[in-house]
């Protein structure tokens, strides 16, 4: 279990970076935390003639706020994000989401512009960059570019990004938001979810004013669940709601099965979380488990 | 002085190293990085082995190409079955079973493969980067035959033939009988029975199979460094193999990190190694990465039982019938044969119990999937889960609680030695008072009442029992494997004293885990009379003793810690002897303590150093025929063997949402004889009770109808890690054991208890819903189904 042979290059640019992709003529392989990647390259299920580092670009790990959105430079470590107080307090669907995504070792080493490239349909990063609607910025050997997440994820492991291309830094617009969770169900923790939800809501005295449903480990790709979003708006906030909410999220997904899960028990347990999940949505703050 | 005034020895009082708590001698090496494993080994230019892997589970070899990979830079040779024809004989898993077919074990594959995972071409490279770069470039044309991907449909008549010169894909056939089960069935009050099942497993050891073969050209003679437990058989059977006297083929066991099983057999990668190193006179290494580890590595379990029991009116077990399934794979495994996992399943069946009579049947049937072999616990995971599980079903059926079915039907103190169906003897073992330790330590009546308390509330909670023994410490009146011809009865033991004083004790059994390091140093202590920590013991190295079978079948505590005791009374006598001239008095008044002879109740002493300066070195001190070498060697056979027993009692909560499981409570109630370290002993149940736990909840090796595996890595194959292991309690019943030392065998006992415990609790959490649960892993999808479908038959019968 080796990889194959590869040419290896460390720039400290962004422009280098891409300058050696476009050298490398479409057999280019951006490395980040290399977490997902390495098992890859050591299966030889991919094989790039030229590895580009991106560990010495110090302009790409940053968390900032900028008016009303955050930015996360795509070289940003999950434990950054993880221990990072300006996530805590303005993207805490995201902090709450981080103690998710694997075990502590990979956290120290996995990045999210690696998570939203390697697009896996059960990792926390993609699902809530389509939660936030993230914009992703993206440079190629034309320059800089903006691509919105719903846009980014083509299929299970796969974007729509050139091989020219590097994910240079997320945007996540802050939500209005005055109640949300985020539910998971993995075989062990810190494994990728078996189903996964995440809601925000901003409620009035009796009804749903506005709502984001997103859900992942049951498509090959996360979902935003717009439909349903549209169906919440209005809604009025009764004990049956959060039943409600379990049918209508069950009703608009059809889960897929793979051998951690067939798709009866993965669609049983979205509608188990989706539940779980608004309930704790529309609790008090003072409530929340 | 006669024997009531003379000072007593200080034997009694004096703190012995048997029985104390001592900090394993190992770790501080294996946890800093310092331990040494055969990848370790540095020896001079290496070359690197890679092996070619079957992706077809059954197909002919029709040609093989490897020009390509023969010019490959970096590449030395590309060995295939053909160019190795004439450098080996077969290695035959013999066995004097009858209906058993022993397939011979090849180094690469021969005429045909026969799973997905049989290594079928080797290149030598000079690095392991470039070897598998020339991997790519071999050729392979299979014609496909079709692969046995199920036991079930192997057996049946228009089965392809995985072995053609077997006849049969029913490798062994066998069957144990007492008393008159068909009369006691029909005459039982109560009949239980079900079809159990525990799927495939990994042993999944830590450091993958690895193997360094380092050549000494001056004698034309090979090292094997090999990640194996069995060291002393591999080398007799490559020896054989190859036609090579001992002593040019040295078999060492250096640190090893983890078997259960997986290394206890001889390896096709073995011999490969030894070969090639010969032919390219070459030093070589190879470390089996996870996947290679995971497809080629023996595997376990894979067995479908149908049982039934019958109760009296008194829950008395009376009868208990079973034919067994096992998949065995493709191959029988030397030197254990492919009987070993399935026909231990109908050997200990019974149990602990007390059953008049009892037919078990098994048919070991070949498929296109890696051997089974040994694995932690040896057929008693499934003969346990399944006995255990009747023993609940019974209980039920009579409206007994499963405590009190069991102490009405355990063996009891009085009727030791006890012989059940398959010839086992169980000598005298606290059944009884490990099932009672076991209740009171887990609070049995208030679990029973906070269980009622629970299920007001609609919470799936329950209890589960399981009680077992095991037999240990095989002498070598009984074949730990059935029919196999080599003995496994006896260990040796050779401690030396050199001439600086110091203490060697070397061994041929094997630690790859277990602590024998500390153990076996801690028995030479006390006999010796030496302070723990001048005592270096050796294992492992199948230099040190003439013969030795290694480390398996929990014996090296009994047989290799029987042997210590002979051989350091020996040497002991010999110190005395010594001593009683340099100190001028009777051998019987000195006694020998933290490395000196003292004459009792004085302070006249000498040391071992100044014992080995008069005996080596010092040529006035001792008369000639004094100067005995200072070394003593035994070579111990228990004979029978002894029993090791325990009781397991697991308390779990089905989460309704979920499907998951939660171990809130795990109390181990074990009696393993006299204690050497309790600390040790503590982390065997841990960790074989964490192992059982992935048989019970979620290890699953997945074939697909073609033989492929679905599962073949750490994010497919899923293992218990920390957060889903509970903090345990281990009581411990000593009771008196006849061999040397009073020990007993302890080291699979917790994966053979674990499953059965757990499966147990959850079908009690289940009950209330009607639901019972016969196969292993329990994993949150199955209960989901099982769920689902008793959701569905409520629904059905509130339709009708
Ligand atoms: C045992 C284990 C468990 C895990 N569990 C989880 C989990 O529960 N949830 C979860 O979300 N993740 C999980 N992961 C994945 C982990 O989060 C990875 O770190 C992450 O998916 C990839 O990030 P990376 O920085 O390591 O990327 P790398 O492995 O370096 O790269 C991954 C891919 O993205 C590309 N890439 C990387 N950075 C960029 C960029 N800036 N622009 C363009 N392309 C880029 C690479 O070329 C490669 O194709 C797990 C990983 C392991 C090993």
């Amino acid at each position: 279990m080796k990889p194959a042979k590869f040419d290896y290059v460390a720039p400290t640019t962004v422009d280098a970076a891409v300058e050696a992709l476009r050298a490398a003529n479409g057999e280019g392989k951006v490395l980040a935390g290399g977490q997902s990647l390495l098992p890859l390259l050591n299966f030889r299920m991919t094989r790039p003639a030229v590895l580009v580092d991106l560990n010495g670009i110090r302009e790409l790990s940053f968390i900032e706020l900028r008016g009303d959105r955050v930015a996360i430079g795509a070289l940003t470590r999950h434990r950054e994000i993880e221990q990072s107080p300006l996530i805590a307090s303005k993207l805490p669907v995201m902090a709450a989401a981080m103690r998710h995504v694997a075990h502590l070792a990979i956290r120290n080493r996995g990045t999210i512009g690696g998570s939203l490239s390697h697009a896996d349909p059960a990792a926390e990063l993609p699902m809530l960059s389509l939660l936030y609607s993230a914009s992703l910025s993206v440079q190629g050997p034309s320059g800089r570019r903006t691509i919105a997440a719903e846009d980014f994820f083509v299929d299970a492991l796969t974007n729509c990004l050139e091989p020219e291309d590097i994910v240079v830094e997320i945007e996540f617009p802050i939500l209005q938001q005055n109640g949300w969770a985020f539910e998971e169900v993995a075989r062990r923790f810190g494994d990728f979810a078996l189903a996964s939800i995440a809601v925000s809501v901003r409620r009035g005295a009796s009804t749903i004013k506005d709502a984001r449903v997103a859900v992942m480990g049951v498509a090959d790709t996360p979902l935003r669940l717009k439909e349903v979003e549209g169906q919440l708006r209005g809604i009025a906030i009764d004990d049956q709601m959060p039943d409600r909410f379990s049918e209508l999220v069950t009703s608009s997904v059809s889960a897929n099965g793979d051998l951690h899960a067939s798709a009866e028990y993965r669609q049983h347990l979205l509608g188990q979380l989706a539940r779980r999940a608004m309930q704790t949505a529309l609790a008090a703050e003072s409530d929340r488990r | 002085m006669n024997s009531e005034t003379r000072p007593h020895s200080s034997d009694v009082l004096r703190p012995r190293n048997v029985g104390a708590a001592i900090k394993r001698t190992e770790d501080p090496r294996l946890l800093t990085g310092r331990g040494e494993y055969s990848a370790d080994r540095k020896p001079d230019r290496p070359l690197h082995v890679a092996f070619l892997r079957s992706g077809q589970p059954h197909a002919r070899i029709a040609r093989i190409d490897t020009v390509a990979a023969q010019v490959s830079p970096g590449v030395v040779a590309v060995f295939t079955a053909e160019n190795l024809a004439g450098d080996f004989k077969p290695v035959i898993p013999f066995s004097r079973m009858p209906n058993y077919y022993a397939t011979p074990i090849v180094p690469l594959a021969t005429g045909k493969v026969r799973y997905v995972g049989e290594a079928v071409a080797a290149v030598i490279a000079t690095s392991r980067y470039l070897a598998e770069d020339a991997l790519e470039l071999i050729d392979v044309d299979y014609e496909p035959l079709g692969a046995l991907s199920r036991a079930e449909t192997a057996i049946a008549g228009d089965a392809a033939l995985l072995h053609e010169e077997a006849g049969t894909n029913v490798l062994i056939a066998r069957e144990f009988k007492k008393g008159d089960v068909a009369a006691d069935l029909k005459a039982a009050a109560v009949r239980v029975s079900g079809r159990f099942e525990m799927t495939r497993k990994a042993p999944l050891a830590m450091e993958p199979r690895s193997y360094t073969a380092e050549y000494d050209k001056r004698r034309d003679a090979v090292t094997l460094y090999t990640s194996s437990n069995i060291p002393g058989i591999v080398r007799d059977a490559i020896c054989e193999s190859l036609d090579l006297p001992g002593h040019r083929l040295r078999v060492v066991a250096p640190d090893v990190g983890g078997s259960f099983g997986s290394k206890g057999s001889l390896y096709p990668e073995e011999l490969l190694i030894c070969i090639a190193a010969r032919k390219l006179g070459r030093s070589l290494k190879w470390t089996a990465d996870r996947l290679e580890d995971v497809s080629s590595s023996s595997q376990a379990f894979a067995e479908i039982v149908d049982a039934e029991m019958g109760f009296d009116a008194n829950g008395i077990a009376t009868s208990l019938q079973a034919d067994v399934i096992g998949d065995v794979g493709a191959y029988s495994i030397y030197p254990w044969t492919c009987g070993l996992e399935p026909v231990q399943v109908v050997s200990f069946l019974p149990g602990p119990y007390k059953i008049a009579s009892y037919r078990g049947a098994v048919r070991g049937v070949a498929t296109c999937k890696p051997p089974t072999g040994p694995y932690r616990g040896v057929g008693r995971p499934i003969s346990t889960f399944v006995a255990e599980r009747l023993m609940d079903l019974g209980a039920k059926a009579l409206g007994l609680d499963p405590l009190e079915i069991r102490r009405r039907n355990l063996i009891p103190a009085e009727e030791f030695p006890y012989r059940i169906a398959s010839g086992i003897i169980w000598d005298k073992t606290g059944f009884v008072e490990c099932l009672e330790a076991a209740a009171e330590a887990v609070g049995y009546e208030q679990l029973r009442a906070q269980q009622a308390d629970a299920r007001k509330h609609g919470r799936l909670f329950g209890i589960g029992i399981a009680s077992y023994a095991e037999l240990t410490g095989i002498g070598s009146r009984i074949a730990v494997a059935p029919g196999m011809p080599i003995n496994t009865g006896s260990e040796t033991a050779k401690i030396t004293i050199d001439s600086t004083g110091a203490i060697t004790a070397a061994f041929g059994v094997a630690s790859h885990g277990q602590g024998l390091e500390t153990t076996l140093a801690q028995i030479v202590a006390d006999d010796l009379g030496a302070r723990f920590e001048d005592v270096r013991v050796i294992q492992g190295d199948s230099d040190e003793v003439p013969m030795s079978t290694g480390t398996y079948a929990s014996r090296s505590a009994v047989l290799g810690g029987g042997a210590a005791k002979h051989a350091s009374r020996i040497l002991q006598d010999k110190i005395k002897r010594v001593a009683s001239h340099l100190l001028e008095a009777n051998q019987d008044d000195i006694e020998v303590l933290d490395g000196k002879a003292v004459v009792i109740g004085t302070d006249r002493a000498v040391t071992f150093k100044q014992v080995a300066k008069a005996v080596y070195s010092d040529m006035k001190t001792l008369p000639v025929e004094a100067r005995e070498e200072l070394t003593g060697t035994y070579t111990y056979d228990p004979i029978n063997g002894t029993t090791a027993a325990a009781t397991h009692i697991a308390v779990v909560e089905v989460d309704p949402l979920t499907c998951f499981v939660q171990i809130l409570k795990y109390v181990v109630a074990e009696d393993c004889g006299r204690i050497i370290n309790p600390m040790i002993v503590d982390g065997q149940v841990h960790g074989g009770v964490a192992q059982g736990i992935g048989a019970a909840l979620f290890e699953e090796l997945v074939y697909d109808d073609d033989g492929q595996l679905l599962s073949a890595s750490l994010v497919d194959y899923v293992i218990p890690s920390a957060p889903e292991v509970p903090a345990m309690d281990v009581v411990h019943i000593e009771s008196e054991s006849a061999v040397a030392g009073g020990f007993r065998g302890m080291g699979e006992g917790g994966t053979i208890g674990a499953p059965a415990a757990i499966a147990n609790a959850i079908a009690d959490a289940l009950s209330p819903l009607g639901i019972d649960v016969s196969i292993l892993p329990m994993t949150p999808e199955r209960i989901f189904k099982l769920m689902e479908q008793t959701r569905l038959n409520a629904r059905g019968k509130a339709d009708e």
